[in-house]
Parts: structure tokens; sequence; C-alpha cells
């Protein structure tokens, strides 16, 4: 890719921000694995396979998978945030695949959160 | 009310401001409504964030150009915009707010910002969450000298542990005459229990290099080095990544987003040497030479890698860079103390319900941090100890608690601030078994250069060791506070001269611990394997034979419903019958000291059913 | 108690083998005291003061240094190195070659001035080497090593580095054909061999297993994870077992502590382990082979 000036580099950022922040494009959910070394030692891998597995069965592919550095509260790891479009994050703790599948089913197709496995909903404060 | 919170200053809450203030102004609305600045509501996955009051209405998910709309039709003609409102959660009890929960509540995230929100392995993720405009505005905008009065006014400290001005360390190097220089990103987080920059380099790894290339900048150096150690496998392949990433971007290399500026960056990979996170001793290790410190002055920033003038600074220091930048060293010294300013990540670990990595503002009494964001001790168990600062640091006992954490308060309390490892033990820990750890690493990880470091652990070691066999005699302790002072003032680098710390702050709040071992040769906490007993209650045992099967030098008699014993000649106080026994039955105990009298075991396996028969008479 | 027949040598002529030979001798036996430097003495002759003790080190070892001087059945014999030594216990020889000195020791009082004056004291007289052959499979790897890090600014460690994994450890022969290529001193190369954790001098395992031993992994008791995998495998820390599978080691941190007690197997990582679940960890990898 050749250098960007400083324009391309905002324009770069504006495009980038489409697709975090969840807005447009066509994706209606988004899925965000923590993969830090403690995640991925306490199981992440199989974490994520259990959701592309999921994904895979979906007719529309409109649920993003992405992963992420360590969310700080290893004790509960493994663990995923899951985002609907305009609505506040949920942070899942303790995942095994077959919890996995039922996040899945309840609240990234059914719109329910699953209490059980929540950790909490909303995201941390800044400073 | 809009937020500007760091979550959404990432995401971009200044150019709202900004926006929302011209167009406010264009509709001539000045008089009625008011912008104001509040602090994070939590809601950061939703940033930037606006709340209109007194309707109490919020909006998510802001963009500048959505800003025009939003006050033509909300302001001036009173309709809310339902595409841009942020609709609330329904209110379902279980679960709490995230930013309610203790664990997150106190905490106040600049330097893990994108923990957990960014794909670190994406550079886009990282510039859309406002990455890299810190560079912009300094590149536009600000000259060398203008950037390092920046982080000079706003209080950055080193965050490896000693806590030298970074602006000034800066400076000096600014000032030199002598080119090229270098800076050096130190990522060889060698303290046991710390894993702050291994996280930093996995979850956001773009802030450490944006923070390097504003230095690099700043003191005028176009060349640099990420120093990173070999365990952290993960951590080194996101950070090659990253760099190659922003190297495509032209973030980094020559003329840097067009203008003459050039900066390159490589990593290093240490090979598992503890003393290497010393700064000098971590040059020798890129140069190749035998990595052993050297005296200092001259210090690196007049005389470093290469003969060189060179910055190094600690990772975390880095990351905290283009946050001061991006939003002032006015803001950045609101936060923390007097002299300590900003936030500070810790591994909280050990023996602790909520373990993880956090941050908090400088300042939090220990208090808050162990039972407010780590929810106590597990299993009710009383709160001995914590231990800051790595195998240099010292243990604050419970009754310090109330110190608050900043640079000064934790040397006063014989400890130190170290690059954030924050170990909680409980009453199962034994200090001096503690001591006797640190004193063994250090022992073995010291390179062997000055005779004290060098010699003194040996026989540091050598008496702890001692007591914790049970060996230990009158003067021991005596020996050891006088052993060492003695290193403290006569080794040469930060290892040397901070290794008998452990001991002689164990020594300052648990001397109760050492004379119980030395004189009723028992270990209160449980822990020193000579000094301890296995026992099989005959009241409790039922004869199920699971100590019995998993027994690694089979030490225990007994057959099925009989109750068992432990034949003591064979048993290695492995602890695997305690592990193994149903916590229903719990009939294994362990006992030191007078109490090992006291039990009168059996002396051969009989059946339960006698016990039961003899009970019932 | 029998009589006291033939001598013992004495290598190295510091604190500890002058007491030795003191002690030696006081007993009635025939000593030869040996060293490779001009005089006895050792390091302690050159200290003020010793550690931890903070005893004068004159005041140690001079009433020792005359003793020996004194004493009829010890025979000093410097300036001298072990040629061979064969035999065995209780009937050694042993075959030292002495260096001249080329001046007549009665005579000489130690004043210095002939070294002072020496015409080829301060020239450098290099050691013939011997070229070092690789065999073919090592040269063509570590040629290739060597070539992608020559033109990096200090090289050494990043070679090293590679050759460390590409072989599981550093082989002799490899170290010297590095030194012989790339002209580094062979006695620098092995300072930082020696210095680093991660380098191994001899074959390791193809599992390396590493059990943390941070802190917070320490107090939630990894040591016990250790005497169980030694037990399982039957070998000790730092060994390695006979079928070459697994190497057991200890780490320092690696960074895992809120997942404490954990060890590493290769690259991948366990987290709160416990001493139950060793067993099939080994047997997963054993099956694996």
């Amino acid at each position: 890719m050749a250098q960007l000036t400083l324009d391309e580099l905002r324009k770069k950022r504006k495009e980038a921000q489409k697709e975090i922040y969840l807005r447009e494009g066509k994706y209606k959910s988004k899925i965000i694995v923590h993969m830090g070394t403690c995640g991925i030692a306490a199981g992440a891998r199989e974490i994520v396979s259990a959701f592309l597995g999921e994904i895979e069965i979906l007719p529309e592919k409109d649920v993003m998978l992405t992963t992420s550095g360590c969310a700080g509260l290893c004790s509960m790891e493994p663990m995923a945030t899951v985002e609907l479009l305009n609505l506040p994050s949920v942070k899942y703790g303790h995942l095994t695949p077959d919890k996995v599948r039922r996040v899945f089913k309840e609240h990234i197709l059914g719109g329910n959160i699953v209490t059980e496995y929540a950790i909490g909903i909303g995201s941390e404060k800044g400073g | 009310m809009l937020c500007t919170g760091t979550g959404c200053v990432a995401g971009g809450a200044f150019r709202i401001k900004e926006t929302l203030e011209n167009e406010i102004q264009k509709q001539g609305l000045e008089k009625e409504i008011s912008v104001i600045i509040t602090g994070c509501n939590g809601f950061c996955g939703q940033g930037p964030l606006l709340v209109v009051q007194p309707d109490e209405i919020f909006y998510g998910f802001l963009n500048p150009e959505d800003i025009p709309f939003l006050v033509q039709e909300h302001f001036l003609k009173g309709r809310p915009v339902k595409k841009l409102m942020f609709t609330p959660p329904e209110k379902k009890e279980p679960i709490p707010l995230l930013s309610e929960i203790p664990f997150f509540k106190k905490q106040m995230l600049v330097v893990l910002r994108n923990k957990g929100i960014i794909d670190p392995e994406k550079i886009d993720d990282y510039v859309a969450r406002d990455g890299y405009t810190a560079l912009e505005k300094v590149l536009i905008s600000m000259t060398p000298d203008e950037v390092i009065d920046e982080i000079t006014r706003s209080g950055l400290r080193g965050r490896g542990g000693a806590g030298f001005p970074t602006g000034t360390k800066w400076k000096i190097c600014r000032t030199e005459q002598k080119t090229p220089k270098y800076i050096i990103c130190n990522c060889d987080e060698g303290d046991p229990g710390a894993y702050m920059d291994r996280s930093v380099f996995e979850s956001d790894p773009h802030t450490v290099i944006e923070g390097m290339i504003l230095g690099a900048y700043a003191i005028g150096v176009s060349r640099g080095y990420i120093y990173a150690r070999t365990e952290y496998p993960l951590a080194i392949k996101r950070m090659d990544l990253a760099i190659s990433h922003a190297r495509d971007y032209g973030l980094l290399g020559e003329n840097i987003l067009g203008t003459d500026f050039s900066f390159n960056l490589e990593i290093r990979e240490g090979s598992g040497a503890f003393v290497c996170g010393e700064e000098t001793s971590l040059i020798h290790s890129i140069e190749g030479k035998g990595p052993e410190p050297r005296q200092r002055p001259p210090f690196p920033a007049e005389f470093g890698i290469w003969d060189c003038p060179t910055v190094i600074n600690n990772v975390e220091t880095w990351a905290n860079v283009p946050v001061i930048i991006n939003r002032g060293a006015d803001w950045f010294s609101k936060i923390g103390t007097e002299t300590s300013k900003g936030t500070k990540i810790f591994s909280l670990v050990g023996k602790i319900n909520n373990t993880g990595l956090i941050e908090v503002p400088m300042g939090i009494t220990l208090r808050e941090v162990v039972y407010d964001i780590g929810g106590g001790i597990p299993d009710d168990k009383k709160f001995k100890a914590v231990q800051t600062g790595g195998p240099s640091g010292g243990c604050i006992p419970y009754s310090m608690i109330d110190v608050p954490i900043d640079y000064e308060s934790l040397t006063n309390a014989g400890s130190m601030m170290g690059s954030g490892g924050m170990i909680v033990m409980d009453e199962d820990t034994c200090m001096v078994d503690v001591a006797k750890f640190f004193i063994q690493f250090t022992n073995d990880e010291s390179c062997g250069k000055c005779t004290t470091c060098r010699d003194g652990s040996d026989a540091l070691l050598e008496v702890l060791t001692n007591i914790t066999n049970g060996n230990g005699k009158e003067g021991d302790l005596e020996f050891l506070e006088e052993a060492g002072n003695a290193i403290k003032d006569a080794s040469m680098c930060g290892l040397g001269t901070t290794l008998p710390n452990p001991v002689l702050s164990t020594l300052k709040y648990f001397r109760d611990e050492y004379e119980a071992h030395i004189k009723e040769s028992m270990c209160p906490a449980l822990v020193c394997k000579n000094l301890i007993k296995y026992y099989i209650l005959p009241e409790k045992c039922t004869g199920c034979r699971l100590c019995l099967k998993n027994c690694p030098p089979g030490a225990i008699k007994g057959e099925l419903k009989h109750i068992h014993i432990i034949d003591q000649s064979k048993c290695t106080k492995c602890g695997t019958c305690l592990d193994v026994c149903p916590t229903k039955v719990s009939a294994i105990i362990k006992v030191s000291g007078k109490e090992t009298e006291k039990i009168t075991g059996i002396e051969e396996p009989y059946p339960v059913k006698r016990r039961e028969k003899e009970i019932k008479k | 108690m029998t009589e006291k027949v033939g001598a013992v040598a004495v290598l190295g002529g510091g604190i500890s083998g002058m007491q030795a030979a003191l002690d030696l001798a006081e007993s009635g036996l025939k000593v030869y005291l040996v060293d490779n430097k001009p005089s006895i003495g050792g390091v302690m002759a050159q200290l003020d003061k010793t550690f931890p003790t903070n005893d004068c080190a004159m005041c140690t070892m001079a009433p020792r240094l005359v003793e020996i001087g004194r004493h009829k059945d010890i025979e000093i014999i410097t300036l001298s190195d072990i040629e061979k030594i064969e035999g065995e216990a209780g009937n050694f020889k042993v075959i030292l070659n002495k260096k001249p000195r080329y001046l007549n020791e009665e005579k000489c009082t130690g004043c210095g001035t002939c070294i002072t004056n020496c015409p080829t004291r301060n020239k450098v007289q290099p050691l013939e080497k011997t070229k070092v052959e690789l065999e073919p499979q090592y040269e063509e790897k570590v040629l290739e090593i060597i070539k992608i890090n020559k033109d990096r600014e200090g090289p050494l460690m990043a070679i090293l580095q590679q050759i460390n994994s590409a072989f599981n450890y550093l082989p002799e022969n490899v170290l010297k054909y590095v030194s012989q290529e790339v002209g580094y001193p062979l006695s620098h190369i092995l300072m930082i061999a020696t210095f680093y954790s991660s380098f191994s001098l001899v074959p390791r395992g193809k599992h390396v297993i590493n059990v943390c031993m941070g802190t917070a992994c320490y107090v939630k008791g990894s040591e016990r994870l250790m005497e169980r995998l030694s037990d399982v495998l039957e070998i000790k820390e730092n060994e390695t077992t006979p079928d070459m599978l697994f190497t057991l080691k200890s780490v320092r941190c690696i960074g895992c502590c809120g997942l404490a007690p954990a060890a590493m197997i290769g690259d991948n990582v366990y987290g709160k382990l416990s001493t139950k679940d060793i067993p099939g960890i080994i047997e997963k990898y054993k099956t694996m082979g």
C-alpha cells in the first residue's frame, strides 16, 4: 500500500469508524472474543470456533466476529462481548462452547440477553 | 451534556463538540443551549454520547455530520431525532451496568482505553478510535520543544517503577549534541506477577507505536527499538504485525505522512534474563554484549545504545503519551496526587476474587483496590499482605492497607511502585517462604558482577532456607537485617540495591512469623514442609481409598471401609491427599509446631464400622 | 592411627587452597601446592575486605602465607599448569607443565623492571585456529540464519535465538562455526549463551514444559505442579526424558497471573492447573508423539 498523507489518514479514519461502531454496512451484530494470552489459555480458541460454527449455518452472514485483547477480568475468562445494532454491549464470562450456542441463539438471533452468563451490560468508564 | 470520557474522546467527542457549538451558533441558540462537558457515563461502547436536558434524551454513536441535522430537528423544531437516539437497555435486573460493577467502577481507563474494543491486529480499528490523531496534531501544529513541554507539564513519570519524570529525561536527551539518538521501549517485563506490558502489546499495540513516534519527533530521533521478552510470543507477534501495518500506512518509515520527519522501529527479543529489564543491561543485550549492567552516570539519555544518547521508557509510559498530547497536560495532571499524576495499570493477582488487569488513578488506596475492585479474598480467608514491585518491592501488611498508591507512599511503606504487579496474600501464605522465594529468584537472576549481590543473596538464601527447614537459630534475623542493608548499600544496579527489600519488609512487619519458625519450629501458615505434618482424623475418615490411590509415594495405609493412616516416614508432604479428600468428609488436616504433638493417630487401620459402634456406646 | 604415606597435590593457591594445604600438612602429609600464577594468594590478595563479614582480607591471609612459606612439608610450585592427571583415588600421578621463568629464582627480588622493559609485552600473539566444519544439513541452515542477520546492528542475539529455535538447543559445533563465520570470540558467544535461560547447550525434548514460578503462581502452589510433573515424567527439573519427548523446566513468569498456577508446553499455555490435571495432559502429548 502506498504511504498515506494526512488527509488520506483522516478519510481512512472515517471509514473505519463506520465499521467499529456498527452503524452502517451489512452487519447487524458484532461479537468480540477477548483473546489475550490468558484468554487463549482459558480456551478462547474453542469459543471462537463455536461462534464460527454458528455463523456458518446462518443463511445471512450479518454477524461480525472479531477478536480483541484482554478485557482485564482474567478470572472470568474466556469472555466475549456481544453488541447488537444500536444497543449497549453485553459482556459474557466463563464461556464454554455450549454456553456459546445458547448465547448465539437467544441473544444474537433472539435479542434476549442470557442473564445467567452475563457479567454486565454497557462498557467501562473512561477517564 | 457531552460525554468526554476517554472512550468518547477516542471516538471523536471533541470534534462533535466543535461542530455542535458551531451549529448552535449558526442557529443563534447560544443563549438557550449550552454545551457542557461531562465525565464518562459508562456507555463508552456507544460513544460519542450526548444527553439533552431537561428531557434526558440520549444520543449515541454520533458523527460530526449528524450534528447539523440534530440541532435543526431537536433544538429548533423540538423533535428528538429517533434515528440517533440511544435506546437505553430494558431494565432487567440481574444484569448490572458494567460501569456499576465494583470491579470496573473504580477503574479509570486511559492507557487501556481500547482494551477489549479494538482488534489489535487491525490498524483501522485503532485509527477509528482516534488513533494517530495525536501524531497529526503534533505534525501540524506543535514543535518538538512544545511536545516535551507538554509532557513535562503533565507530570508523567516513568511507569517502569522508578518514577523518573519523563519530560526531563526527554529534554536531557534532546539537548545532547551527539547524534544519532535512539529511543527504546522496554517490554522486558521480568517481574513475576506482572503482565501489564504484555497486555498492552496484545490489546493495543498501536498506542505504544504512536507514543514512540511522538517521542521520536520530540527528541529528534530516527531509530527506535522495542525490547520484548521471548516468553511473550503472542505479544511479539501482534506488535510485529502492528509495526508492519504502520509502515504500510506511512506512519513509520521515511517522510511520515508526507512530512520530512522519518522514524523507524524494530523489535529485539530478549532470551530470558531478568536483569535485562535494567536499562543499561538492556542496552548491552541489544548490542549483543554480555548483558551486565554498568555504573550510572552517565545515564543512557547521554550515553546509551551504540554509545549514543538514548531514551528508554517503559511500555506504559509510551502508551500514555498519545493521550496526553490529545487531551492536554492540564487534563492529565488533574488525575492523581500531588507528585504522581495520571493512572497506573496493575495486575491484581494472587489470593483474590477478581484477578485481572486494572487501571486506576494514582492515589487510590490499597483497600479500595483489594476490597472494591478485587472483591476481597476467596473463601473468606484473612487478608495478610500485598506484595508490590516484584522482587524489588516489599510486602504491605493489613495495618497499612489505607496507604494511597503513589510513588512516594509506597516507598515509605517499605515497598515500591515497581512495574505494577500486585500480589495479594492471605493467611495461607507463609511470609518467610515468600521472602525465600524472592531471594531465590534474585539469586538466580543476579548477573554476578557485584559480590554483594551475588554472594550476599547466597548468604541470605542460606539463612532463609535454614529457617524454613526448621534449622533457624538465634541471631539469624539480625544477620538478615545486617547483610540486607550491606547489599543495599554496596550493589550497583537496581537489581542488587533492591533485592533485600522482600526480606527487610517482611522482617519489619511479620517478625513474629520468623520467630515462630525459629523458636517454636512452627510455620503459622502451614506452608514450610519440614515444619508441618499431615494427619487423617480417625473420627472423620470414611475409608473411601481416594487418598490412598492418589498418594504419590504410597505413604497411606488402609483398605476399603477402614480408617486410613499416613506413614509419616514415607510422607513427602505433597498435599495430594488433602486435595482429593472430598470436601464433605475433610478428614485430612495439616498441623505445625506444638500442635503436631497433640494429635495422636491410630496405629493400624481398622474398620469404619468399629468406630461407629464405639461412638454409639 | 596408621602412619600417613604418600603426598597430596593441592591445585590452586588461593585462600582455600592455602588453608587446605596447611590442614593437610599439619595432619602429617607432604603437600605440593600448585598454582598457575607466579605467586600464591589468589583473588583474596587483591581485596581489602571480604563479604559478608567485612573481615580484613590481608589479616586473614597473611598468617597463612607466612605459615606456608615456613612449613617443612609444603612445597610451592608456581607458574605451573596441570598437563595430565592419571590413576585413581589413593594413587594419582600428576604431570605438571612448569613454565619457564627465564631468570634465576634464587636471585630475583621481584622488582618488576623486566616486565616494564620487555619489548614484546604489548604485541598481539594470535593463536592458530583450525577451521570448524559442519555437517551439510546443519551448515545450510546456519549459513542462512547468519545471512539474514549479519548486517543488523548487534546481530549475535538474533543469530543465537534463531539457532536455538531451529535445533531446539545450541550445538557446540554450531557455536564454534558461528564464532568463525561472524567473527565473535567463542568465549563471548558462550558468555551470552549461558547467560540467558531460554538458551540450552544440551539437546532438549520435543515438548519443553515450562512451569511458571512467578509470584502469583508460586503462592497458588506451582511448586506442587512441578513435583507432580517430575513424578509423572520421572525426571527432575531441567532434565529430558530418555525418549526425547519432554524437557521439564521452570520459567520466571509467563504473564498469565490471572490464571495461576500456569504452565506452558511448547507455545500452549495451560491455566488454573491442578495436580490432578497433569497425568491427563502428559498422556495427550505422549499419544501425539
